[in-house]
This record gives C-alpha cells, sequence and structure tokens, in this order.
C-alpha cells in the first residue's frame, strides 16, 4: 500500500510537470467553455426565466468536469501515440490504478477552478441563489472521476490516435446537444429520454444540480431520482475502470 | 512474481521466443539468449530483423506466441507488472519530456522508479556530468535537440536502473564525442552488476562495448558469441572496400577474394592477408578503368562478420531507421 501511495504522489508530480506549459490554457479553455455557455445561451434571451438560468447555470459545470477527463487524456494519450513516447510511459514501474488516480487528480485540479468561474458567472449574469449542500463534494468527485475513467477507456482501448480523438470528441457533442445537462431531459424527444436514463451524462447533472440546489432539481420531469442517477453514473464509472483494466493489460 | 527457473539469481534468459503477429509475420521464431548479471548483451540485425519485438517481449509490451522469458526467479511473461519493476527500458522513440528539465526529468524518473531522493539526485548530478549535459541541466525537453533529448533519456532509465536495462539504439543522434561519453557510461552499468540488453545497428561501436553479441536476422538469431569469437574466423584476413563510380556496373571479383558484399555503392571484400598485393593491384585496375573511385584496405572488424552473416552493412545512416515493427514488421 505504501508503495502504491508512493507511485501515485509521483505520477501526480509526473503529470503536473509533464502538463505544466499547458495546464493555465488548459484550465482557460474549461473556464470559455463553462462561463462561455452561461453567457451565450443567456444572448438567445432578451429576459431568461429563472428556471432555465438556473437549469443552465448547474449544468455547465458538470460539462467542465466532464471535459477535463474525456477530452484531454485521449488527446494527450494519442499525442504519446504519434510521437512514440506511448510506450516509455507504458514502461514505467508503477501500477495502473496509481497511474489512473494520479491522472484524476490532476483533472480535477484543472476543472475545479472552471467550475467555480462558470458557477459564479452564472450567478451574477442572473441574480441567482444557489443553496449548494456538501453533498456537492462526493457528486463532483464521482463526476470527474468517471469522465476522467471514461476517457482513460476512450484513450488505451482505441489504438488509432485519429480514432480515440473523434470519439471523445463525438461524445462531447452527445453530453452537450443530447443530454439533459443544460436543459430539462422533458425537452427531449422520448426515446432520448430514455436513451440518457442509462447514459452517464444526465445523471451526472442531476446529482450536481442537485447538491448545487438543495435537491430542489435533478434533470427535470420524466427522468429517474437522485439515488438512481449515483448508481447510473457509479454503473459507468466500474465499466470504465474495468474497460481501462483490459485496455492496458492486454498486450498483442 | 511466481514461476521459478533454473539459472543463478538474476540472469536474464529467453527461451525459444516466438512471436507471430495476427498478420502472420513470424518477428520472432525460436529465439534462445541468457544475459548474466553485469554482462552487456548487443543484438545486432538489419531493420525489421525482430530486435525491438524480442525486447517489446522482455518489458511486456507484447506477448510472445510461445516460449518463456525469464529474470531470476520471475516469469516476465505471466507477470508483466514485474517485467516493469525489474526492467528498465529505453525505446527508440524520444521520450515525451517537453516540459521537464533535463535534470528535473532525471530525478522525476528516478523516483517514479523507486529511488530514494538524495540517492536519485547524486547520481543524476553524476550522470549529467558524465555525459557532459551541463549546458542543458535546466533546459526544458522542448528546446533541446535530437541528441541530448537521448542522452537525457538514457539518463532517465539509468539513474535507477533495474536488474536488466534495455536500451534501443541509444545513441541515434548523439554526437561522436557524447557517443564515447554513453559507451563509458553502459559499460559502468555492467560493472554495477546491471544486465544490459542493447539493441543496435551500430556494429562498429558496439563492439567495444559488449561482452556477448547475437546477430539476429528474419526473426532467428543466426550467430551468437563475444565480439573476438565472431571475427576469429576472420583472423589473417584484410577488408578491402572498392567505391564503384556512379554508372558502372559492380566488377567481377578474383578468385583470390573471399567473400564480397555490395552495401550502397561499397564493395566490400575479404581477401587473406598474403593477398593484399594483388588486392592492390586489382583496385587500381578498376580505378584506372573508371569503373572505380577509391579504394581502402583494412583490418577485418566485426563489421566483415556481420556483412558475411546477414548481407547487411552495421554502419549508422545505412540503415538507421529502426525496427518500427508497431505494425508488425519486427
Amino acid at each position: 500500500m505504501a508503495a502504491w501511495a508512493r507511485s501515485y504522489r509521483r505520477m501526480v508530480a509526473w503529470d503536473l510537470a509533464d502538463l505544466r506549459l499547458y495546464l493555465p490554457v488548459l484550465s482557460a479553455v474549461l473556464v470559455l467553455q463553462g462561463a462561455g455557455f452561461v453567457l451565450g445561451i443567456g444572448l438567445l434571451f432578451s429576459n431568461m426565466p429563472e428556471s432555465a438560468a438556473l437549469f443552465l447555470t448547474t449544468g455547465a459545470p458538470v460539462m467542465n468536469l466532464v471535459t477535463a477527463g474525456l477530452i484531454f487524456e485521449p488527446q494527450l494519450v494519442a499525442e504519446q501515440r504519434i510521437r512514440g513516447s506511448y510506450e516509455f510511459i507504458q514502461s514505467l514501474p508503477v501500477p495502473r490504478s496509481a497511474s489512473a488516480l494520479a491522472w484524476y487528480s490532476v483533472a480535477q485540479v484543472i476543472a475545479l477552478p472552471a467550475v467555480i468561474l462558470t458557477l459564479l458567472t452564472g450567478v451574477v449574469r442572473y441574480h441567482l441563489h444557489l443553496a449548494v449542500t456538501p453533498v456537492i463534494v462526493p457528486a463532483v468527485v464521482l463526476t470527474c472521476l468517471t469522465g476522467v475513467l471514461i476517457g482513460l477507456a476512450v484513450a488505451h482501448g482505441v489504438t488509432a490516435p485519429m480514432v480515440a480523438n473523434l470519439v471523445s470528441v463525438v461524445m462531447i457533442f452527445v453530453m452537450t446537444g443530447f443530454s439533459p445537462v443544460a436543459f430539462p431531459a422533458s425537452q427531449l424527444p422520448g426515446w432520448l429520454q430514455t436513451a440518457n436514463q442509462w447514459l452517464p451524462f444526465g445523471s451526472m447533472a442531476a446529482i450536481v444540480r442537485s447538491a448545487l440546489t438543495n435537491g430542489a432539481l435533478t434533470n427535470g420531469a420524466l427522468t429517474t431520482s437522485v439515488p438512481r442517477a449515483y448508481l447510473v453514473v457509479g454503473v459507468w464509472a466500474v465499466a470504465a475502470a474495468l474497460v481501462v483494466a483490459w485496455a492496458q493489460g492486454r498486450r498483442r | 512474481m511466481d514461476g521459478a527457473v533454473e539459472g543463478g539469481d538474476g540472469l536474464f534468459r529467453a527461451d525459444s521466443v516466438t512471436k507471430v503477429y495476427p498478420n502472420g509475420i513470424r518477428a520472432n521464431d525460436g529465439i534462445s539468449l541468457h544475459v548474466a548479471p553485469g554482462e552487456v548483451y548487443g543484438l545486432l540485425g538489419p531493420n525489421g530483423a525482430g530486435k525491438t519485438t524480442l525486447v517489446k517481449q522482455v518489458i511486456g509490451l507484447l506477448k510472445p506466441t510461445s516460449g518463456r522469458i525469464t529474470l531470476g526467479g520471475h516469469d516476465l511473461v505471466a507477470d508483466p507488472a514485474a517485467a516493469r519493476q525489474l526492467c528498465s527500458y529505453l525505446p527508440q522513440a524520444q521520450v515525451p519530456i517537453d516540459s521537464f528539465g533535463a535534470r528535473e526529468a532525471i530525478v522525476l524518473c528516478g523516483r517514479v522508479r523507486g529511488g530514494d531522493r538524495a540517492a536519485v539526485e547524486r547520481r543524476a548530478d553524476e550522470l549529467v556530468e558524465a555525459l557532459d549535459l551541463g549546458e542543458w541541466r535546466n533546459k526544458r525537453g522542448i528546446g533541446l535537440s535530437g541528441g541530448v533529448k537521448r542522452l537525457v533519456g538514457f539518463a532517465m532509465v539509468t539513474v535507477c536502473p533495474g536488474r536488466l536495462v534495455i536500451l534501443d539504439e541509444p545513441t541515434n543522434d548523439v554526437d561522436p564525442l557524447r557517443r564515447r561519453m554513453l559507451w563509458e557510461q553502459v559499460r559502468q552499468l555492467g560493472d554495477r552488476g546491471t544486465g544490459v540488453l542493447l539493441v543496435t545497428h551500430n556494429v562498429l561501436e558496439a563492439e567495444k562495448a559488449v561482452d556477448r553479441l547475437a546477430v539476429i536476422d528474419n526473426g532467428r538469431l543466426i550467430a551468437e558469441g563475444t565480439p573476438s569469437a565472431m571475427k576469429a574466423h576472420d583472423r589473417g584476413n584484410l577488408r578491402l572496400q572498392l567505391m564503384i563510380a556512379p554508372g558502372h556496373d559492380v566488377p567481377g571479383t578474383p578468385p583470390f577474394v573471399r567473400h564480397a558484399a555490395l552495401v550502397g555503392r561499397n564493395l566490400m571484400t575479404v581477401i587473406d592477408e598474403t593477398d593484399a598485393a594483388a588486392g592492390i593491384t586489382w583496385a587500381r585496375e578498376a580505378i584506372g578503368a573508371g569503373v572505380a573511385e577509391e579504394y581502402a584496405l583494412s583490418a577485418t572488424s566485426l563489421e566483415d562478420a556481420y556483412i558475411e552473416l546477414t548481407g547487411h552493412s552495421g554502419q549508422n545512416g545505412d540503415d538507421d531507421g529502426g525496427d518500427g515493427d508497431d505494425g508488425g514488421g519486427g
């Protein structure tokens, strides 16, 4: 266990050093994504209804949390594969779980400033009052961790760099446009509502939104309960972790 | 970490290792070899011979189709995590250190390999000194030349070496002076008791650095021994090298030529030293006829034995592209 913890700490140091040229840029991209989305959608309305503003403001931070894991890691691994350095990283004597958790920690650090600034932007722009509960901590951790694990599964499971990048971008499109993250599930056609009961993004939004509004809002009518949302996200996290373990363990 | 193995503690052993890729290419075909602790063992062979495929199986990046790979009491095929602990690996590609300072990368790699901070920092400083990297000590990898990056990569994998260090073309892009420094460090690794498995095309340099070597061609181990033993049958021979003029056919070789191979525009021949005068006369006639531009007569080297075995030159520049066997070419 001590050796695992040592490996984890050293891989965090490695990842932070590896990304030091890009960390501020990555954080800035997430701020632009979240705050930009919150402000940009507002331009569609002369007076945005408060309920819509609350949905938008509590959904955009979920995009930050997911994007940090889902986009950056596949792109980094794709670059390593193209440059040929992937095998050097894979040959380091580090438990895969320590390496994965180290990357989660770094992704969480990258995402957190964007989450806070996105929320502040929405609150100030639309004069909202959030009722944040302590449950926000496990909600944010589980959401970011699941995003990271799905990202790792794509990064290591899809060996063609271009395909891995495309898959992660498509997932971001699904999250943004076809999942009840920044709008209520009731706005979606029935089949997409059903699909989103099993996809992770709507459930991620439900648990984060619930924690930001003291349970007043989840992801709109016709959707399931917050405990079920935790279960769905948890299952995705476990499934993604299994794919990561398989992908990193497989040898041609 | 199971799987007892015969042989002394710390002995690396590959037994009948065969690797057939899904596309049917047989990259390794029944390769058996061993490396003792402290031994520097060279793997020589032309591009696509299967050298890189072999070392990727050692470090657990590929899985043999059949055969065993062991280090001391550890079965490296069954336990790739143990392989990563026991072996450190410098691949052909550059290490990913764009954001790292050179010394920082060396220290961090040593720490990731489980080294104590003070010992790793001390050793990193020794390596920076020994490889003459002082002026780039704190410079980020993104600004380093390919050769300096290569040296930093070498230091990263040897600052806290495993029991077996695997070096795949460590001198690529490195200038001649620092190549010598690198080979000296390879020797010192051996002197400290670490086994070294060295993949290289550079036969002339390998001759001075390795204790024993194997020549691999078309996935098979075709010769093995010490450098002296490998060239023993060339004792009493000379190398007569003839540079063929552009646009001219290779001239026929006289009967006293024992072996001839065309490498680029160079006709490399081996002759008995008693035939030196006749050889010079033949070379001068070829130059006089405009067929050749120049000739050189020298003592035979390991390279001549290598050329005889494989039909390829072992000089850098001839086939410096590496195995590049990610797709199965091995």
